[in-house]
C-alpha cells in the first residue's frame, strides 16, 4: 500500500536542515501501523509526505500503486481527497459547520450532490455512534465525539489509507482508548490501512507494527512484526490483538 | 468541472461563511454601502441639479444668434464714420437667400414706453413687432388664446398678444380676456392671447410685462417703414453659428454700404456660445460629482480588499483544513472571491435603493422630476462596483490559495 525508496527531505533555511536521511519502509494493505519517535526525529515531516501535503527532495513514494511525486497542487488535492484520510491531534474541524457537515466537506470538494453527500455523512456519524450530535456544532462536542467527527469525515471518502497525527494527542486515557479501539475496528473489520504518528507507547502498543524514526532515519528494522523487550519503557513494541 | 455559480451548495457555504462574523460583515458591507450610496446621489443629484439650471433656458432656441444695428466705426464710400443706420426687411430677405443653414429668420421691433389702458386702468411698458417666427427663437407660454400667426402679419392686424402681468394689472379680475380690447397710446386692439416665460433669458423685457403685435402692424403704427430693431437667428441642426459671423456682417454691411472690416457698426450677440459656457459649467459639475464618487468608491474597495486579507489571514487554519481534505487551490480562491463579490451585490444593492429613496424624495420636494437615476446608471454602478468589488477580492484570494495546507494546520 506504501511504499518509500530512500526518501531525503531538507528544509532550507538559515541553516538547511536534513530531516529524513533516506528513509526505506513498506506498509502493507491492511495494517495498523504506529510511526514513533522523539519530537524533532522527522516524523511529522514523513507524516506529511505519507499524506502529500509536503514535498520531498529524492526518492520515490508510491501509495497503492501510485507514483507521488512533483505533483501539481490540483493534483495533490485530488489524490488527498480520494486515497488520504486525515485525523489530526487537535481535530481541526471547520467551527461554524455542525458535524454532519463537517463530516461531508470531503465529498463537496468532489462535487457530490448535498443529498448524497449528508446521506453518507450520516451513515458514518451512525458507525461512530454520533447520529444524534449530527447537528451539533463541534464546540457543543466533547473531545472525544469531535475526534470520531473528525475519524468520519478521514473515511467518507472510503480513502486507501488513513493517516493519524497524534489522534489522541488531545484527549484524556479513558477517551483515547476509545479512539484507538475504534481505529483498531476499523482495521480488523473493513480492513482499513492505518498509519499514526504519535509518541504516546499506549497508543503504539496497540497497533501491529511500530516504525522508530530517529534523527531522520528508521531505526527498527522494517520487518515483520515482533515482540521486543527493550530496557526503555518508552520504546516498547509489541503486538496486540 | 462544476459550475460554482450556479451550485446552491456553494451559495450555503459562502452564506455561512458571511453570517459567521455578522458584525464584520455588517461594517464591510456598510462601506460598500455607503460608497455607493454617494456615488448614486451624486450622480442623480448632478443631473437634477442640471436640470434645475436648465430650467432657466426652457424655450429658448439654443443654436441662435441676434443681429442689432449700432453705429459705424469706420468711414466708407464717402460715409462719415459715427453713422447710425437701421436693419431692414431687405436685410432679413438677403438673409434667406444666402443662407440656407438657418432653420428661422424673424424680427424684434421693440418700443418701450407704451401705456397699455383698459378702461380706468392702466399700465406702461414696451410693446414688440413679432412674426409667428419668434416662437422659433423663444418659445412663450400661452396661458390662453394663440400667438400671432402669419396671416395676422401679411394683414397687418390690429391683434396683440398680451403679458400675463399687464393683463393682471389691467384687467383685474378678469378670467377670460380673449377677444376683448386693449388700448395701447389710445389705439384699440384685440387680445387673442395671453402669455409668459419660464426661462430667465429676455431680450429687452420678460414676455409677462410686455404686449406682442404683428410686425406689420408695428412697422405701420410706430411709423418706422420696413426698420427692424433686431433680427433673431436660429442656425438648422449643428450649424455653427460662430463661423457664419463674416457671413451675415458681409451680407448685411453690404445692403447699408458699411466698411467691410467695420467689426463695431453691429453687435452680433451669439445665444449659442453662451450656452456653451453654460455646458461647460454643467460639465465641470458631472465631472466633480463623478470625481468624488469615484474616490468614495475606491475608499470602499480598498476597504473590501483590506478585510478579506484580514479574513484570509483569520481563516488561514480552516483553509488549510480544507486543502488538506481535498479542496483544490481554485476552489479557495473561488470561495474567497465569491465572499467578496456576493457582499458587495448586497451591499451594493441596498445602497442603491437608498439613493434611489431619497433622490425620489428630492424629487418631489423640488419639482424636479429628473432628480433621479435611469436604469441603466444604477446598473452601471452596479456593474463597476461588482467588478471592482471582485478585483478587490483577487489579491486575499491569490493569497489565500497560495497558503500550503501544512502551513496552515502547524499554525495552531
Amino acid at each position: 500500500m506504501i511504499t518509500l525508496k530512500d526518501i531525503n527531505k531538507t528544509y532550507f533555511g538559515a541553516v538547511p536542515l536534513h530531516v529524513l536521511k533516506g528513509i526505506n519502509m513498506h506498509v502493507d494493505k491492511g495494517e495498523l501501523v504506529a510511526i514513533m519517535g522523539a519530537s524533532g526525529s522527522g516524523k511529522s515531516t514523513l507524516l506529511n509526505i505519507l499524506g502529500i501535503l509536503d514535498n520531498y527532495d529524492s526518492g520515490e513514494y508510491y501509495l497503492d500503486g501510485t507514483l507521488i511525486k512533483n505533483l501539481s497542487e490540483n493534483r495533490a488535492a485530488e489524490y488527498r481527497n480520494r486515497m488520504i484520510g486525515f485525523v489530526f491531534q487537535s481535530f481541526n474541524l471547520i467551527n461554524y459547520k455542525n458535524a454532519l457537515e463537517n463530516v461531508a466537506l470531503p465529498l463537496f470538494y468532489q462535487g457530490v450532490g448535498r443529498r448524497k453527500r449528508n446521506a453518507l455523512a450520516m451513515e458514518q456519524l451512525e458507525r461512530m455512534g454520533l447520529a444524534d450530535r449530527a447537528h451539533h456544532l463541534p464546540g457543543e462536542l466533547s473531545g472525544g465525539q469531535k475526534q470520531r467527527v473528525a475519524i468520519a469525515r478521514a473515511m467518507i471518502t472510503n480513502p486507501s489509507i488513513i493517516l493519524a497525527d497524534e489522534p489522541t494527542g488531545a484527549l484524556d486515557s479513558h477517551t483515547s482508548q476509545d479512539v484507538m479501539q475504534l481505529f483498531r475496528d476499523l482495521n480488523r473489520d473493513m480492513g482499513k490501512t492505518i498509519v499514526i504518528v504519535t509518541h504516546d507507547p499506549g497508543v503504539g502498543r496497540q497497533c501491529n507494527r511500530i516504525i522508530r524514526i530517529s534523527d531522520g532515519r528508521i531505526i527498527t528494522p522494517d520487518t515483520d512484526i515482533r515482540p521486543t523487550d527493550s530496557s526503555d519503557n518508552n520504546t516498547i513494541s509489541c503486538t496486540c490483538v | 468541472m462544476k459550475i460554482t455559480l450556479f451550485d446552491r451548495d456553494n451559495w450555503n457555504e459562502i452564506g455561512a461563511t458571511l453570517a459567521r462574523n455578522k458584525t464584520r460583515t455588517f461594517l464591510t458591507g456598510f462601506g460598500i454601502f455607503w460608497g455607493v450610496f454617494m456615488l448614486a446621489c451624486l450622480m442623480g443629484g448632478a443631473r437634477g441639479a442640471e436640470d434645475m439650471l436648465r430650467r432657466n433656458f426652457n424655450g429658448f432656441a439654443t443654436n441662435s444668434a441676434f443681429l442689432f444695428a449700432g453705429r459705424t466705426t469706420l468711414p466708407y464710400k464717402g460715409h462719415q464714420k459715427n453713422r447710425n443706420w437701421n436693419l431692414d426687411n431687405k436685410d432679413v430677405e438677403r438673409l434667406r437667400q444666402m443662407c440656407p443653414e438657418l432653420s428661422t429668420i424673424t424680427t424684434q421691433s421693440v418700443n418701450s414706453n407704451n401705456s397699455f389702458r383698459n378702461g380706468r386702468y392702466t399700465f406702461s411698458g414696451s410693446v414688440w413687432g413679432v412674426e409667428d417666427k419668434f416662437t422659433d427663437v423663444m418659445l412663450p407660454t400661452i396661458e390662453s388664446g394663440r400667438f400671432i400667426n402669419e396671416a395676422d402679419n401679411s394683414l397687418g392686424r390690429k391683434v396683440a398678444v398680451v403679458g400675463k402681468k399687464v393683463i393682471n394689472e389691467i384687467f383685474p379680475g378678469v378670467t377670460d380676456v380673449v377677444g376683448r380690447e386693449i388700448l395701447i397710446n389710445g389705439i384699440s386692439y384685440k387680445i387673442i392671447g395671453v402669455a409668459y416665460q419660464t426661462s430667465k433669458i429676455t431680450m429687452n423685457d420678460r414676455i409677462d410685462n410686455v404686449v406682442m403685435i404683428p410686425r406689420t402692424t408695428f412697422q405701420r403704427v410706430y411709423n418706422v417703414a420696413d426698420k427692424v430693431d433686431a433680427i433673431m437667428l436660429v442656425g438648422a441642426g449643428k450649424t455653427d453659428m460662430t463661423a457664419l459671423e463674416d457671413r451675415f456682417r458681409h451680407i448685411i454691411y453690404q445692403n447699408h454700404t458699411i466698411a467691410p472690416d467695420d467689426k463695431g457698426a453691429m453687435w452680433y450677440m451669439n445665444i449659442s456660445e453662451e450656452f456653451a459656457k453654460v455646458d461647460n459649467m454643467f460639465a465641470g459639475v458631472t465631472f466633480l460629482a463623478a470625481f468624488i464618487g469615484l474616490s468614495t468608491l475606491i475608499a470602499g474597495i480598498i476597504g473590501i480588499g483590506n478585510i478579506m486579507w484580514v479574513i484570509v489571514k483569520e481563516r488561514t487554519q480552516e483553509i488549510g483544513i480544507r486543502r488538506a481534505i481535498g479542496a483544490r487551490p481554485v476552489d479557495v480562491t473561488m470561495q474567497i472571491l465569491s465572499e467578496g463579490t456576493v457582499l458587495t451585490a448586497v451591499a451594493g444593492m441596498s445602497g442603491i435603493v437608498l439613493a434611489v429613496v431619497v433622490l425620489a424624495v428630492t424629487a418631489m420636494m423640488t419639482d424636479t422630476p429628473s432628480f433621479q437615476m435611469s436604469m441603466w446608471q444604477a446598473l452601471e454602478i452596479f456593474i463597476g462596483f461588482l467588478v471592482l468589488g471582485t478585483l478587490a477580492g483577487i489579491i486575499p484570494a491569490l493569497k489565500a490559495m497560495r497558503i500550503k495546507p501544512i502551513e496552515a494546520l502547524n499554525d495552531k
